[in-house]
């Protein structure tokens, strides 16, 4: 296919045939980061720029590694959380990104939507490396490819996203996703969590993840911000776990030997039990790895030719 | 095609014999099979390293060992090319350390694909030797790289286009001399 | 002196909606005719020159009334100032403006009260009347001198976006302001429920991941202050009301002679939350844009009387306040000259409302309420008068607005219907579309 997009923002307007040419991209990278020699010419004299307005060392250094590995350089902005009200605006740093003449911008930053205004006024890419509560395209990306390198074709599949959906980029990409790849999508936690404005993504909703289970091939849970007890929206740690947390014993109930995924960092004990999260631990490895090759395949793909040479 | 053609350069018997010829040389200057890794450079490449193969195969009665090279991740006009080229697998199974490696390719030209494979290759581990095996070797070399192994050299101006066709890929077999078409109506 | 001539005149105040010859002498309405001789009015020029206007195709109404306006001034004149508020106000149709009490410092003493006001007339364009505070510095816990800053020249009372949350202090406002026989205009928003919100909460605020305002969050508090009115007596205005349920509950308070009125703004009236994209900070708004079943309930309700006015609660900010991630830009729409051609051409065009209702809504409504003059053309009314030209059209860009804001979702938009001619007391201040 003709690779035209100038940014990855969201899922939610990706056509399969591109989630389809990036996840075949990314077996390539996979490849290339599997050599004992982890570096490509690709890339050569092309920057990079992280711009993280939340602290994520995990993604930041995922891009960081892709980047590299391509032959691109790469410059990280942290910007610490509290001088986002009163210093300099979005808007601003920006520009000044702009002058430096970057060709990617890597944004990570805590309002909804802030990586389609940062792509409205820059003309370097831009990849939207979790904004807000909206979307987290890279993340879903990676679970996609996951998933495939253990089910093969995913179409038909069952997926049940359990927690904190209202709050989360994950559930939101990862339903996007799924649901294009023909994927069965379940979101299932309790009403406060699990409200019913989130119909607007198209997929099932359930409050009783037990029923949920059956047939599930790949059981997602999302990570409990602890602070949303202070908010009210659930009663206790214990009740939530009691109801949601996954157990060896409650995974039985899909009858099947299905995957367990987390985006991490995981509170053992709280939505996944200590001994299902040993199982998730092994995937980890893979999940970053996967995570490079999906990155390198995105910047490969905005970059990696000049898609704005017009004869 | 974009040219008109002008001569039949090789027709399917002529590819078979420098095919053939090809794969005795690369055995005889080896001294044996022993070390060998035969590896296509997509996309023609890789038919003419299988029926390399096939032929040491025929008269050795040893199975070479065979790899797929993709070599866009190392073009150095990724930034002049106006799409953003589809990337393919690498595939070479087995480790090239201390191997003589035979790059395949169909056309030898400015001698940037041949750069790339290099590049590629010694990424990938580090062989005893590498040797270039091409179909044609056409001139106009941009850089200093030389084939070891050439199926018929073919002197052409810059204005020409040298049309390798191998059934696997293209249907039909044979090579081709065509003439550039006039580009006046092209931007 | 003015002749307007072969108008159609729309005054609801005298139930009028009929080609009429019009004539403004001394600041005044002079004669509604059916027809006019040019020696009839000759000898009521009574010597002086005579400016005559054809208005055939064209309507003339009242001046525009708007209970709704942020001026900003005094405190944050990057956004708007009285001046340029004020010219924005004549060049959209407006002829009474009520400025909200939300300033830096909030209009909260007769001495604030008295600055906006001498502004406004400084200024000379339309009449520019403060909304005063219900409490001191807004912090809902301390009435202001109500009686004082009535006689000072305040129309009204409201804590606007800092709304009493404390339903005992709105009870006491309800009573006090009784000596005043002005209203408490109350902005109808339980800060508990609101949240952090940035849009209605709803499918498509699920879908983008922005918090969601949800629609009790306004209608618990009408419920409150409709019962709080019925029970004091006190006289009540609802702001911008923009819930289905707000506009039931208003129905069966005013059954029951509660004394409300409640205003609906035009962006409420025209858009709904589908239609935010995640960076259109231009339709973040509070209250925020609703649903469809609301807009409709709305449209109805204004129909009905159930809503008695519109307002466009014009909330000029900079464009650099805009320029920002949703989450982070602030709420509002600056709309005093694009309101009523926006109202033309998505109600009255299409045939939701009549031209009838909108100006009764939007000039004799009002009067009536806050006791303004104005609002009429009954004559020796002063001459407020609007001439609108539904055929005038104009793309409204950044080189035409005379507001210091830009933050209108009608940007770039092509509209036509506008007003060309706008009298305040008779003298003329803009022109086509030019303000004077």
């Amino acid at each position: 296919m003709k690779w035209q997009r100038k940014d990855i923002l969201a899922i939610e307007d990706m056509s399969v045939e591109e989630i389809r040419h990036i996840l075949h991209t990314a077996k390539v990278m996979k490849e290339i980061l599997m050599r004992p020699i982890k570096k490509l010419p690709t890339l050569k004299g092309k920057s990079v720029v992280n711009l993280f307005y939340e602290a994520s060392t995990r993604t930041r250094t995922s891009f960081e590694m892709a980047a590299k590995v391509l032959g691109a350089d790469t410059t990280s902005i942290a910007v610490a959380q509290s001088s986002v009200s009163k210093g300099e605006s979005l808007y601003d740093t920006a520009k000044t990104i702009q002058a430096m003449r970057a060709d990617v911008v890597i944004l990570r930053h805590p309002s909804s939507g802030s990586a389609k205004f940062l792509a409205d006024i820059l003309d370097p890419a831009v990849i939207n490396a979790g904004d807000g509560q909206h979307a987290h395209p890279t993340q879903a990306l990676l679970d996609i490819f996951t998933m495939q390198e253990h089910l093969g074709e995913l179409e038909g599949k069952n997926v049940v996203i359990v927690g904190d959906v209202l709050h989360s980029r994950v559930a939101r990409s990862n339903a996007w996703c799924l649901q294009k790849m023909g994927v069965n999508v379940t979101l299932a936690g309790p009403p406060t969590l699990v409200p019913a404005e989130m119909e607007g993504l198209g997929v099932n909703m359930t409050h009783d993840l037990d029923s949920a289970l059956p047939g599930a091939d790949i059981v997602m849970a999302l990570r409990l911000q602890l602070e949303r007890q202070k908010s009210g929206l659930f009663p206790s740690l214990r009740e939530y776990s009691h109801l949601y947390g996954l157990t060896t014993e409650r995974l039985k109930k899909t009858g099947k030997q299905s995957i367990v995924l987390h985006p991490g960092p995981m509170n053992r004990g709280v939505e996944i039990s200590d001994d299902v999260a040993n199982g998730v631990d092994a995937l980890i490895e893979r999940q970053v790895t996967n995570g490079v090759a999906i990155r390198m395949a995105l910047i490969y793909l905005l970059i990696g030719g000049s898609g704005n040479v017009v004869a | 095609m974009e040219g008109t053609i002008k001569s039949k350069i090789l027709d399917p018997d002529g590819i078979r014999r420098a095919v053939t010829r090809i794969a005795h040389e690369i055995v005889e200057k080896n001294k044996g099979t022993d070390k060998l890794v035969l590896v296509g450079i997509r996309r023609r490449g890789v038919p003419l390293a299988e029926r390399i193969q096939q032929y040491i195969e025929e008269f050795e009665g040893v199975k070479v060992p065979l790899g797929i090279l993709d070599i866009t991740l190392y073009r150095d006009d990724l930034s002049t090319i106006d799409i953003h080229p589809v990337v393919h697998e690498t595939d070479i199974p087995v480790s090239i350390e201390g191997k003589a490696v035979i790059l395949i390719d169909d056309v030898l030209y400015t001698g940037r694909t041949a750069r790339a494979a290099l590049d590629a290759t010694m990424d990938i581990g580090r062989p005893e030797r590498i040797q270039l095996a091409v179909l044609v070797d056409r001139g106009h070399r941009e850089l200093p790289i030389r084939a070891d192994f050439v199926g018929k050299n073919l002197p052409t101006s810059r204005r020409e286009i040298v049309a390798v066709r191998l059934k696997e890929v293209d249907g039909d077999e044979d090579v081709l001399l065509l003439e550039r078409d006039d580009d006046i109506n092209k931007s | 002196m003015w002749w307007l001539k072969d108008v159609m005149v729309i005054d609801p105040s005298q139930n009028i909606s009929a080609p009429r010859d019009v004539l403004i002498k001394d600041k005044m309405v002079l004669e509604i005719s059916a027809s006019l001789t040019e020696e009839d009015v000759l000898v009521k020029a009574q010597g002086e020159s005579v400016e005559t206007v054809n208005g055939k195709g064209k309507y003339l109404f009242p001046g525009l009334i708007d209970v709704h306006t942020h001026l900003r001034e005094p405190g944050q004149e990057d956004k708007e100032d009285i001046l340029s508020g004020s010219r924005a106000a004549v060049r959209g149709g407006f002829t009474t403006i009520l400025a909200m009490a939300n300033t830096q410092p909030p209009i909260d003493n007769r001495a604030l009260v008295e600055f906006v006001r001498r502004q406004g007339e400084r200024a000379g364009y339309a009449h520019v009347l403060p909304i005063g505070t219900v409490t001191k510095g807004m912090q809902g816990s301390e009435l202001v001198e109500m009686a004082d800053m009535k006689a000072g020249g305040a129309a009204a009372f409201s804590d606007d976006g800092k709304n009493i949350q404390n339903a005992e202090m709105m009870r006491l406002a309800l009573e006090y302001a009784k000596l005043t026989g002005f209203p408490i205009i109350s902005h109808c928003e339980d800060k508990d429920l609101a949240g952090d919100g940035q849009m209605r909460r709803g499918v498509a605020s699920g879908r983008m991941g922005l918090r969601g305002i949800p629609a009790s969050a306004e209608s618990v508090i009408v419920a409150r202050d409709l019962i709080l009115a019925e029970e004091t007596g006190g006289k009540l205005h609802l702001a911008h009301i923009s819930t289905a349920d707000s506009v039931e509950m208003i129905r069966k308070a005013k059954a029951r002679g509660v004394n409300v009125t409640a205003e609906v703004n035009p962006h409420h009236l025209i858009f709904t939350d589908e239609e935010i994209g995640i960076t259109d900070t231009v339709l973040k708004v509070n209250p925020p844009l609703g649903s469809e079943e609301d807009r409709e309930a709305l449209i109805e309700g204004l129909r009905d009387g159930t809503i008695d006015m519109i307002a466009t609660d014009h909330a000029p900010h900079t464009q650099a306040e805009k320029a920002r991630p949703f989450a982070e830009a602030p709420f509002g729409i600056a709309s005093l000259e694009t309101a009523l051609s926006a109202v033309w051409n998505y109600l009255v065009l299409p045939g939701r409302l009549s031209l009838d209702r909108v100006i009764e809504a939007w000039s004799w409504a009002p009067a009536q309420r806050f006791g303004l003059t104005g609002g009429t053309l009954k004559p020796g009314a002063i001459a407020d008068i609007v001439l609108f030209d539904p055929d005038f059209s104009e793309v409204i860009d950044s080189t035409n607005l005379v507001s210091k804001a830009r933050n209108t979702p009608f940007l770039g938009k092509n509209m036509a219907g506008f007003p060309v001619m706008v009298w305040v007391e008779g003298k003329l201040v803009q022109r086509d579309r030019v303000v004077k």
